[in-house]
C-alpha cells in the first residue's frame, strides 16, 4: 500500500516536473525541473529496489550532466519570447521519438513479459553485487563498446570544437617553476655619471 | 499510537539527534577557528562574549537574526531564497548516513558511500542558484567559478573512494570501517588519504582553494548579495560541508570509531569518542591549512585537478586492483 502510494506520488511528480521542463518560460528553470525530473526518477529505481542503478542515475545525471546544462543556459542570453515560438519547429521529431518510445514500452509490457524474472533478480540479492558479477563477464563487450563510443563523441566534441591559434601564448609551467634568481633579476652596479649600458 | 507513528516518532528523535549536534558542534567550530586563527597570528581571538568568548558564534548568529533580509530588485525572488535551504538541507541530510558508532547511525543502507557522494556532488546546485538568481556579475562569476571547481575535484574523489572501496568489497559505509579495525587505510593508502584531504579543501571550498569566495576579485563570490539570515544559512552549510567531509575522511580513512590500538584501556572508552576526537583532528588540520597556505590561482588550481590529481588517483586505481589481485588479497 504504502510503495504503491509512493509510487503514484513520485510518478505524478515525474510527469509534471516533465511537463514543465517543456513549458517553463525561462530556460533556467527548464533545467532546474529537468533535475527534479532526474531526482524522481531515482527514487522510482530506489522504490523496485534498484537502489544502485537509482544512486547512479542520480550522481551522473544530477550531479554532473545537469550541471553542465545548468552552466551552459546561464550563461546564454535568451529572449524568451522567441525561445517560445521555435518550440513548435521541434514538435514533429519530438513525436516520433515519443511514438518510439511508446511502442518499445508496449512491446516490453504486452509481447515481453519477463517481469517476475527482473523483480526476482532484484530483490534476491545485495544487487550492486549482481550487477558487477555480470557486467564485467556477461556484458563484458557491450561494456567496453560503450566505453569507446563515448571516447569517440568526446574526441569528436573537442575535434569539432577546437581552433588552433599559432599567436596564442601559454603559459609553461615547467620553465617557470624552474627558473631561479639568477635569470629574472641582475645586480649592477652603476658608476655615477655613467648610467646603465644596456646590453 | 500505531506502530508507524511510533517509527515516525523515534526516526524524528533520532533525527534530531544527529542535527541538532551537528548545528552546535558548527558554532563550536567557528568559534575554534577564529581561536585558532588568533593563535596562529599571535593575537587573542574572540575572548569577550561568554567564558574564553564561548559564546561568540550564538552572539553573531542572533546578530544576524535581527538584521533585514534584502532582496535585489533584479532578482529570481524565489530562487534566491531557496538557494541557502538547499545548501543547508543537502549538508544536513547526508548525516543520515553517517555512522557515529557501529550501532548508532540513521540509516544504514547497502549503498551508504554512493548516496553520500551524490549529496556532495548536489552541493554545488545551491552556489549555482545563488549566483545565478542575485543576477549580479561578482556572484555569477564566482558561482561559475565553483561550479567548475566543484566538478573537477569530485572526479579525483571519485577515484579516491574507489580505491578504498576495492580494498573493502562493500558500500556500506559501517563495512568500511570495520575492515579497517586491525589497520587503518591511512597507512597503506597514505597518498590517496593525503589527495582526499585536499580535495575535501576544495569541494568544501576552503581556503585555500575559496575561489568561490575570493574577497580580492569578487567582493564575496556567489554570496555578495545575500545578507542576513540567509547569509547565515550560507555560512552554516559551509561548517556542516567541512564537519562532513571530516567525517568521511574519518570513516574512509582513519578507522571510524576504533581506537588507535587494540589495548585495554584504548578499546575501554566508547566509540564515539574516538570518532569525535577524529573529526576534530581533521578539522583542525583545515584550519590549520588555512592559516598557513596563501590562496591558490584558479589555472593553478585547475591544473592540480586535472593534471595532476586525475592522472595520479587513476594510476593508483589500476595499481592497488593489481597488487591485490596478484597477492590473492581482493575481498570475496
Amino acid at each position: 500500500m504504502f510503495l504503491v502510494g509512493s509510487f503514484f506520488l513520485f510518478a505524478a511528480f515525474l510527469i509534471t516536473t516533465c511537463i514543465f521542463v517543456i513549458f517553463s518560460k525561462n530556460p533556467v528553470n527548464s533545467v532546474l525541473f529537468l533535475v527534479l525530473a532526474f531526482l524522481n526518477s531515482t527514487f522510482l529505481f530506489i522504490l523496485i529496489g534498484a537502489e544502485f542503478v537509482g544512486i547512479i542515475l542520480a550522481i551522473v545525471y544530477i550531479g554532473a550532466v545537469a550541471i553542465l546544462f545548468l552552466f551552459v543556459v546561464m550563461m546564454l542570453d535568451i529572449q524568451i519570447t522567441t525561445l517560445m515560438f521555435n518550440i513548435k519547429r521541434y514538435i514533429p521529431l519530438a513525436l516520433l521519438f515519443a511514438g518510439i518510445i511508446l511502442a518499445e514500452i508496449i512491446y516490453l509490457t504486452v509481447f515481453k513479459t519477463s517481469k517476475d524474472n527482473l523483480d526476482t533478480f532484484i530483490r534476491s540479492k545485495n544487487n550492486t553485487e549482481q550487477i558487477g558479477d555480470v557486467l564485467y563477464t556477461e556484458y563484458f563487450i557491450d561494456f567496453q563498446l560503450s566505453g569507446i563510443v563515448l571516447l569517440l563523441a568526446m574526441i569528436g566534441a573537442i575535434v569539432l570544437t577546437h581552433v588552433y591559434r599559432p599567436t596564442i601564448k601559454r603559459q609553461n609551467i615547467e620553465s617557470q617553476n624552474s627558473t631561479t634568481a639568477e635569470d629574472r633579476v641582475k645586480l649592477v652596479k652603476i658608476k655615477s655619471g655613467e648610467g646603465i649600458k644596456d646590453d | 499510537m500505531t506502530s508507524l507513528s511510533i517509527e515516525l516518532t523515534i526516526g524524528i528523535l533520532k533525527i534530531f539527534s544527529f542535527v541538532v549536534p551537528v548545528l552546535v558542534s558548527v558554532a563550536l567550530l567557528v568559534y575554534l577557528e577564529r581561536k585558532v586563527l588568533g593563535a596562529v597570528q599571535l593575537r587573542k581571538g574572540p575572548n569577550v562574549v561568554g567564558p574564553f568568548g564561548i559564546l561568540q558564534s550564538f552572539a553573531d548568529v542572533l546578530k544576524l537574526l535581527t538584521k533585514e533580509n534584502l532582496l535585489p530588485s533584479s532578482s529570481n525572488k524565489f530562487l534566491f531564497i531557496f538557494a541557502p535551504m538547499l545548501t543547508l538541507i543537502l549538508s544536513l541530510i547526508a548525516w543520515a548516513v553517517i555512522p557515529i558508532s557501529s550501532t548508532y547511525v540513521i540509516a544504514n543502507i547497502n549503498i551508504g558511500i554512493l548516496y553520500l557522494f551524490a549529496v556532495s556532488s548536489f552541493g554545488v546546485y545551491g552556489v549555482i542558484i545563488a549566483g545565478w538568481a542575485s543576477n549580479s556579475k561578482y556572484p555569477f562569476l564566482g558561482a561559475l567559478r565553483s561550479a567548475a571547481q566543484m566538478i573537477s575535484y569530485e572526479v579525483s574523489i571519485g577515484f579516491v573512494i574507489i580505491t578504498v572501496l576495492i580494498c573493502v568489497g562493500s558500500l556500506n559505509l559501517i563495512d568500511i570501517v570495520e575492515s579497517q579495525k586491525n589497520m587503518w587505510f591511512a597507512i597503506p593508502l597514505l597518498p590517496m588519504f593525503v589527495i582526499f584531504i585536499i580535495s575535501a579543501l576544495a569541494e568544501t571550498n576552503r581556503l585555500p582553494f575559496d575561489l568561490p569566495e575570493d574577497e580580492a576579485t569578487l567582493v564575496a563570490g556567489f554570496f555578495t548579495e545575500y545578507s542576513s539570515i540567509s547569509f547565515g544559512l550560507f555560512f552554516l552549510a559551509e561548517y556542516a560541508n567541512m564537519i562532513l567531509m571530516s567525517s568521511l575522511t574519518v570513516i574512509l580513512f582513519l578507522g571510524g570509531w576504533y581506537p588507535p590500538i587494540d589495548i585495554f584501556p584504548l578499546n575501554a572508552i566508547p566509540g564515539i569518542f574516538w570518532f569525535v576526537i577524529k573529526v576534530f583532528l581533521i578539522l583542525f588540520v583545515f584550519l590549520w591549512v588555512r592559516a598557513t597556505f596563501p590562496r591558490y590561482r584558479y589555472d593553478q588550481l585547475m591544473r592540480l585537478g586535472w593534471k595532476i590529481f586525475l592522472p595520479f588517483t587513476l594510476v593508483w586505481v589500476v595499481i592497488t586492483s593489481a597488487f591485490l589481485f596478484y597477492f590473492g588479497l581482493l575481498p570475496n
